[in-house]
C-alpha cells in the first residue's frame, strides 16, 4: 500500500515538473511559467481540496467493496439546500397585502387592520400586476370586516388585485459621500421619526416621484431625537434631494448559518443511512442503490429550485462565503504597483482536517480496521464477531456527509448553483481519484493520503489541458487514458511483486 | 467411568436438510487434552457436525454439553464463548491486514479510543511463539505462505482461549514441511491441555495424530477406535462396509474401440503428474478418490476449462486441441459438472433456454437469429426421454427438484449427441429415485455407444456402475480396477495412496 502511495506521488511530481517546464520560457526559469504562477497554484490547491473531500468519502465506500455513485447529486442537492436555507429576502416593515385597487375611486383595499396606517401618512404602492407603483398620501382610512379601505390623493393607472403597500418616510436631510474630505465622509440620509427596528444590513429604497428609485444597503443606524440617521454603502447620486422619500426594507434570512449548515449535513447523514440500510438490510447492490440516488437527488434538486440557478449574491461575502472562496494570505508582494498575494485557500484546511480525521479513523481505530477486514474478507470479519452491517452503514454515511461538505464548499466557491449541471460527473472524478490513489474496487484496500494525491493528479491533468491549450474536447479522453495507464501500471507492478513473492516462498 | 464429565459431549444430535438426512443420532465425546479424529467418506456428515459445534448451523435434535452443562450454540460467538473454535477449510483471514491485526480482529485492545498496536504486537508475539511461528506480528498476512497463514489462524483461535480446536482438513493446502510443523503444534497444544477435533481424509495423518477416532457413515456413528486399534485397514473397514443395494442393474453389452484416449495429460493443479487412460465405446468408467484427489480438475482439463500443460487427448482417433470448452464440445465431449447450480444450469431461467443453450450455435438461423422451433422440439424430446418432471418447458429451473435439475443438465448435452460424456458427481444431492433414473440413463447411453467417464465420491456408485474404475490420489492415477477386481477395500486402499493394494 505504501508503495502504491509513493507511486502516485511520483506521478504527481513528474506531472508538476513537466507542467512547470513546458509552461516556462526559457524552460529552466520555472517561476516564469504560468503553471507556477501564484494564482494558478492557489486554484489548483482549491480544486484539489474540494474534490479531495469527495474522494475521501467515496474511498470509504470503495474500501467496503461497494460504490457510491450519488456523490455528484449529493453535491448538487446540498448546494441547492444551502442556498434555499440561507435565502435572504427584503420586505418593507409595515407591509400590507393589497386585495383590490379601485383606480377610479383612488381606493386601495388591504387585508387586515393595517394598524400602522393613519390619515396623512404617505404610502407606497408597488408590486402590482397591472397598476404602476405609486407614492401617495392617505386622505381617508376605514377599517371594517377584517379589511381596510384606504383612499389616497393620487390616481392609479389601472385597477388591480395584487401588490403591497408600505409606509413611506420623509428624508429630512442628507450628506453625499466625499472621499477627499478629511476625514472622508460616507453617504448618509436622515429620516423623520425614530425607527429603532432598523438595523445594519437592512436595506432602504429611496424614491422620487419623477427621478426613480435607488436601493441601498444600510451600513449603520443611529437613532436620535425624532430622527434616524443611516449610513449607506453607496453614493446617493447627483440628483438626490430631500424631496426623495424612503421605504426601509427589513432583511430576513431563512435560517442562521450554523443551523443551515447543520441541517444540510444532517440531511446528508440521513441519506447515507438510507443508502447503507438498503445495501446491508435489503441486500441491494450498492451500484443500483446509489445510481437511483444519483438520479433521484438530481431530480429533487431541480424541482426544489424550479430548475433555476440559486445562489448567495453578496449576502455572505464577509461571513460564510470565504469558507469556499477565501484564502489565508501567506505571502504578499508588489508587482507594477499592484499588491499581489498568495494564500492557502480555506477549503485546503478543511481538506487537511478531513484527511487527518479520516486517516486516523481508517488506520488507528477499530472501525477502520473492521472496514479494511470486511472489505477484503467479509466472512472472516463476521466470523470474528464483527457487526459487518453496521460498519458498512457507517461507510455510506461518511461518504454522503463528506459529499455534502464538499457540496457546501463548491456552492460557496462558485456562489451560484445551477441545479442541472452542478456536480455533474463529480462521483466519477471522486471514484477515479480513489482508484488512482490506491483503492481497489474489489475492496479492502485504500489509503487516505493516496486519494488526496490522486485528486491532485486529476486536477493537474485538468490544468494541463487548459495551460497547454489542448482542445477542451479532449479533456475526458486524456483523463481517461491517464487513469487507465495508472491502474494498468499498478496491476503490472503487483503481478511482478506477486511472482517474486511466490518465488521467494517456494525457495 | 470417570467422575468428571468430558469437556465436550454431543448427544443424539440430528440434522436434516431438504431431502437429505445429514446427521442422525450422532454421539461424540471429547476429553480435555485429547486429539479426536473424525473420519468418514465424503458426505458422511463430518462437516455438518463441525458446523453445528462452531455455531454456524443449529441441530434439529439432540444436546451439546460443555463441562457437563448443556449449551446453546446458536451463533459463532456463542461457540467461541463456550471455548470452541473452528478453523475453516478455507482461510478466514483478511490478508490485507497484518498478522497481529488478524489475530485480534474483532477484539482489538484500545487505548484512548485508538487501537493499541503495541499491546496487539506483544500479545500476538506470545501466541505466535506458542504455535511456533517465527514471524513478526507486523508482517502483512499476504506475505506469508498458506501454511503459515493457517498457523496464524490457529494462533487466533488460541488467543481467544479456545479449549476445543476444530480443524477441518487443515493440511489440504499445506506442504509436507508445513504439515509436519502443524503436527508438532497440535501435539504441543494437546500436551498443554487443549482438545483438538481433527478432521482429515488422510488416514496417515489420523494414524499419527489421533488419540481416538470416531467414524461417521451416512450421518450416523459407524464406530470408534481407541489409539491402539487405529490402523489404516481398521479405518477403511469402518468407513465403508455396507451392503450395496440392488439398483445398479447393469446389462451386459458390447464394448467397442477406444473413443477417448488420454495420454500424458498434465493438469495445471498437479503439473508434476501425467495421466494416461482411455474409455471405450459403450464403456462406463468410474473415477474414484478422495476430495481433492484431482478428479474434477482432470475432467475440467479434458473439457478445456483448465488449460492442459501437456499430453494429448483423442476423441474417436482425432486429436482434440482442447484449449476451450467450445473445441471440446465440437470434438464430441460433454461435461456434466459437479456444481450443478454454479456451472450446470442457469437456475434463474427456464428449462427450454437451458436445454437449448449448447445447441444455439449449431441451430442458429441466418444472422444469428434463434431457431426457436428446433429448441422447442429438442426440449420436448428431452423432457420425454429423460422424464423431466416439469409443468411446462418454460418452468424456471430453480423450482425443479435436484434430480430434475440434473436431468436438465444431461438433457442440454444430449441434444448435441456427444460421443464421450464426462460426469462429475452425477447424483450429488438428489434423491434415490432420481439416482436410479440417472443410472438407467447412463446405462442406456452406454448401450447406444457413448463412452462415459464419471467421477463419484460415492463408493456404491463406483462399484455399481463402473465397467472399470480409475482411482486417484493426490493428482495421480494410483490404480485401475476391472469390474471383477472392484471392491470397496481395494478402492479405498488406492484412494488413500496405497498403490500396492491392487
Amino acid at each position: 500500500m505504501k508503495a502504491k502511495v509513493l507511486g502516485i506521488l511520483a506521478l504527481l511530481l513528474v506531472l508538476c515538473l513537466f507542467m512547470a517546464i513546458t509552461s516556462s520560457d526559457p524552460w529552466y526559469k520555472l517561476t516564469s511559467g504560468t503553471f507556477l504562477q501564484p494564482n494558478n497554484v492557489e486554484n489548483l490547491l482549491r480544486r484539489t481540496s474540494l474534490y479531495g473531500i469527495l474522494g475521501i468519502g467515496v474511498a470509504f465506500v470503495i474500501i467496503t467493496g461497494g460504490i457510491d455513485l450519488s456523490v455528484g447529486s449529493i453535491v448538487c442537492l446540498s448546494g441547492c439546500l444551502l442556498a434555499i436555507f440561507l435565502d435572504v429576502s427584503y420586505q418593507p416593515f409595515d407591509n400590507q397585502t393589497v386585495l383590490e385597487i379601485r383606480a377610479a375611486k383612488q381606493q386601495i383595499v388591504v387585508q387586515g387592520d393595517a394598524p400602522g396606517f393613519h390619515e396623512r401618512d404617505r404610502i407606497r404602492y408597488f408590486g402590482g400586476r397591472r397598476a404602476r407603483p405609486l407614492v401617495a398620501t392617505i386622505s381617508r382610512i376605514k377599517r371594517a370586516d377584517g379589511v381596510t379601505l384606504i383612499e389616497v390623493d393620487q390616481p392609479f393607472t389601472r385597477d388591480d388585485d395584487a401588490g403591497h403597500v408600505a409606509k413611506v418616510i420623509e428624508v429630512t436631510s442628507y450628506e453625499q459621500r466625499d472621499e477627499h474630505a478629511s476625514p472622508p465622509r460616507d453617504a448618509m440620509v436622515t429620516l423623520a421619526g425614530e425607527h429603532p427596528s432598523l438595523a445594519r444590513r437592512d436595506q432602504i429604497v429611496l424614491l422620487h416621484p419623477k427621478s426613480g428609485l435607488n436601493q441601498q444597503v444600510i451600513r449603520a443606524v443611529a437613532v436620535g431625537q425624532q430622527v434616524t440617521r443611516l449610513t449607506l454603502d453607496q453614493d446617493l447620486g447627483s440628483n438626490f434631494s430631500d424631496a426623495w422619500v424612503a421605504v426601509p426594507l427589513q432583511r430576513r434570512q431563512r435560517m442562521s448559518i450554523p443551523l443551515a449548515l447543520a441541517t444540510v449535513l444532517t440531511i446528508a447523514l440521513g441519506l447515507g443511512l438510507l443508502h447503507g440500510l438498503l445495501v446491508t438490510r435489503m441486500k441491494l447492490q450498492p451500484f443500483v442503490v446509489t445510481l437511483c440516488g444519483l438520479l433521484f437527488y438530481r431530480g429533487i434538486s431541480r424541482w426544489l429550485v424550479n430548475d433555476q440557478p440559486v445562489g448567495f449574491g453578496n449576502e455572505y461575502v464577509t461571513t460564510l462565503s470565504p469558507l469556499g472562496r477565501g484564502k489565508l494570505v501567506v505571502w504578499q508582494w508588489e508587482d507594477a504597483g499592484h499588491v499581489e498575494t498568495f494564500g492557502l485557500p480555506y477549503p485546503f484546511f478543511i481538506l487537511l482536517i478531513c484527511a487527518f480525521v479520516a486517516g486516523v479513523f481508517l488506520n488507528k481505530t477499530i472501525w477502520g480496521r473492521y472496514l479494511l477486514a470486511l472489505g477484503r474478507n467479509e466472512e472472516a470479519a463476521r466470523y470474528s464477531g464483527i457487526n459487518t452491517g453496521r460498519i458498512t452503514l457507517l461507510a455510506y454515511i461518511i461518504s454522503t456527509v463528506l459529499a455534502a461538505t464538499g457540496g457546501i464548499l463548491f456552492a460557496l466557491d462558485s456562489n451560484q448553483v445551477p441545479p442541472s449541471s452542478f456536480g455533474n460527473f463529480f462521483e466519477l472524478y471522486a471514484i477515479a481519484a480513489a482508484v488512482l490513489g490506491g483503492c481497489s474496487l474489489r475492496g479492502g484496500e485504500g489509503a487516505v493520503i493516496g486519494v488526496v494525491i490522486g485528486t491532485a493528479v486529476m486536477q493537474v491533468l485538468n490544468n494541463m489541458i487548459v495551460l497547454l491549450r489542448i482542445s477542451d474536447e479532449l479533456e475526458y479522453a486524456i483523463i481517461g487514458i491517464v487513469i487507465l495507464l495508472g491502474v494498468l501500471a499498478d496491476e503490472m507492478i503487483k503481478r511482478v511483486a506477486a511472482k517474486r513473492r511466490a518465488k521467494s516462498l517456494a525457495n | 467411568m470417570t467422575t468428571t464429565p468430558p469437556l465436550l459431549e454431543v448427544r443424539q444430535v440430528g440434522k436434516r436438510f431438504p431431502g437429505v438426512r445429514a446427521l442422525h443420532q450422532v454421539d461424540l465425546t471429547l476429553a480435555q487434552g485429547e486429539v479426536l479424529a473424525v473420519v468418514g467418506e465424503n458426505g458422511a456428515g463430518k462437516s455438518t457436525l463441525m458446523k453445528i459445534l462452531a455455531g454456524v448451523q443449529s441441530p434439529d435434535s439432540g444436546q451439546i454439553l460443555v463441562d457437563g452443562r448443556q449449551v446453546q450454540l446458536d451463533s459463532v460467538s456463542a461457540s467461541i464463548a463456550s471455548g470452541i473454535s473452528l478453523i475453516h477449510q478455507e482461510l478466514n483471514l483478511a490478508d490485507n491486514l497484518q498478522v497481529g491485526a488478524n489475530i485480534f480482529l474483532g477484539r482489538e485492545p484500545r487505548r484512548f479510543g485508538l487501537i493499541d498496536e503495541r499491546r496487539i504486537n506483544i500479545e500476538a508475539q506470545a501466541v505466535l511463539e506458542r504455535v511456533g511461528l517465527d514471524v513478526p506480528p507486523t508482517r502483512l498476512l499476504a506475505e506469508l505462505s498458506i501454511g503459515r497463514q493457517q498457523m496464524v489462524e490457529i494462533a487466533k483461535a488460541l488467543s481467544v482461549k479456545a479449549r476445543v480446536l476444530i480443524m477441518d482438513e487443515p493440511t489440504s493446502s499445506l506442504s509436507t514441511h508445513e504439515t509436519e510443523q502443524l503436527f508438532r503444534v497440535v501435539k504441543e497444544l494437546r500436551d498443554s491441555g487443549v482438545s483438538v477435533i481433527y478432521i482429515s481424509h488422510r488416514l496417515g495423518e489420523v494414524t499419527e495424530l489421533a488419540d481416538r477416532v470416531t467414524v461417521l457413515r451416512d450421518g450416523e456413528n459407524a464406530g470408534e477406535l481407541p489409539r491402539e486399534e487405529i490402523s489404516h485397514d481398521n479405518l477403511v473397514r469402518l468407513m465403508v462396509g455396507r451392503d450395496i443395494s440392488q439398483f445398479y442393474a447393469r446389462r451386459p453389452h458390447e464394448i467397442g474401440e477406444p473413443l477417448l484416449e488420454v495420454s500424458n495429460l498434465r493438469t495445471p493443479t498437479w503439473p508434476q503428474h501425467e495421466l494416461t487412460f482411455s474409455v471405450r465405446r459403450g464403456e462406463i468408467v468410474g473415477v474414484s478418490g478422495l476430495v481433492g484427489a484431482g478428479r474434477t480438475e482432470m475432467l475440467q482439463t479434458l473439457f478445456g476449462i483448465d488449460r492442459a500443460l501437456g499430453g494429448t487427448v483423442k476423441v474417436n482417433g482425432t486429436r482434440v486441441p482442447a484449449a476451450s470448452p467450445r473445441e471440446a464440445i465440437s470434438a464430441g465431449l460433454a461435461l456434466v459438472p459437479e456444481d450443478r447450480k454454479q456451472h450446470g444450469v442457469i437456475v434463474e431461467i427456464g428449462v427450454r433456454p437451458n436445454i437449448g443453450l449448447p445447441g444455439l450455435r449449431r441451430n442458429q438461423l441466418k444472422l444469428g437469429m434463434l431457431n426457436a422451433a428446433v429448441e422447442r422440439r429438442d426440449t420436448q424430446t428431452m423432457i420425454e426421454k429423460l422424464r423431466i418432471k416439469t409443468p411446462t418447458a418454460e418452468q424456471i429451473v430453480q423450482f425443479l427438484s435436484g434430480g430434475n435439475q440434473q436431468k436438465v443438465v444431461l438433457g442440454k448435452w444430449l441434444t448435441l449427441e456427444p460421443k464421450v460424456l464426462l460426469l462429475d458427481e452425477p447424483t450429488r444431492g438428489i434423491d434415490v429415485g432420481a439416482k436410479q433414473e440417472i443410472y438407467g440413463l447412463m446405462e442406456a447411453l452406454a448401450e447406444q455407444g457413448v463412452a462415459i467417464l464419471f467421477v463419484s465420491s460415492e463408493m456404491e456408485e463406483i462399484l455399481g456402475m463402473s465397467d472399470r474404475a480409475l482411482v486417484m490420489h493426490e493428482g495421480r492415477i494410483t490404480g485401475e480396477l476391472a469390474r471383477s477386481d472392484l471392491s470397496e477395500e481395494a478402492v479405498m486402499q488406492l484412494a488413500t495412496g496405497r498403490s500396492d493394494a491392487a
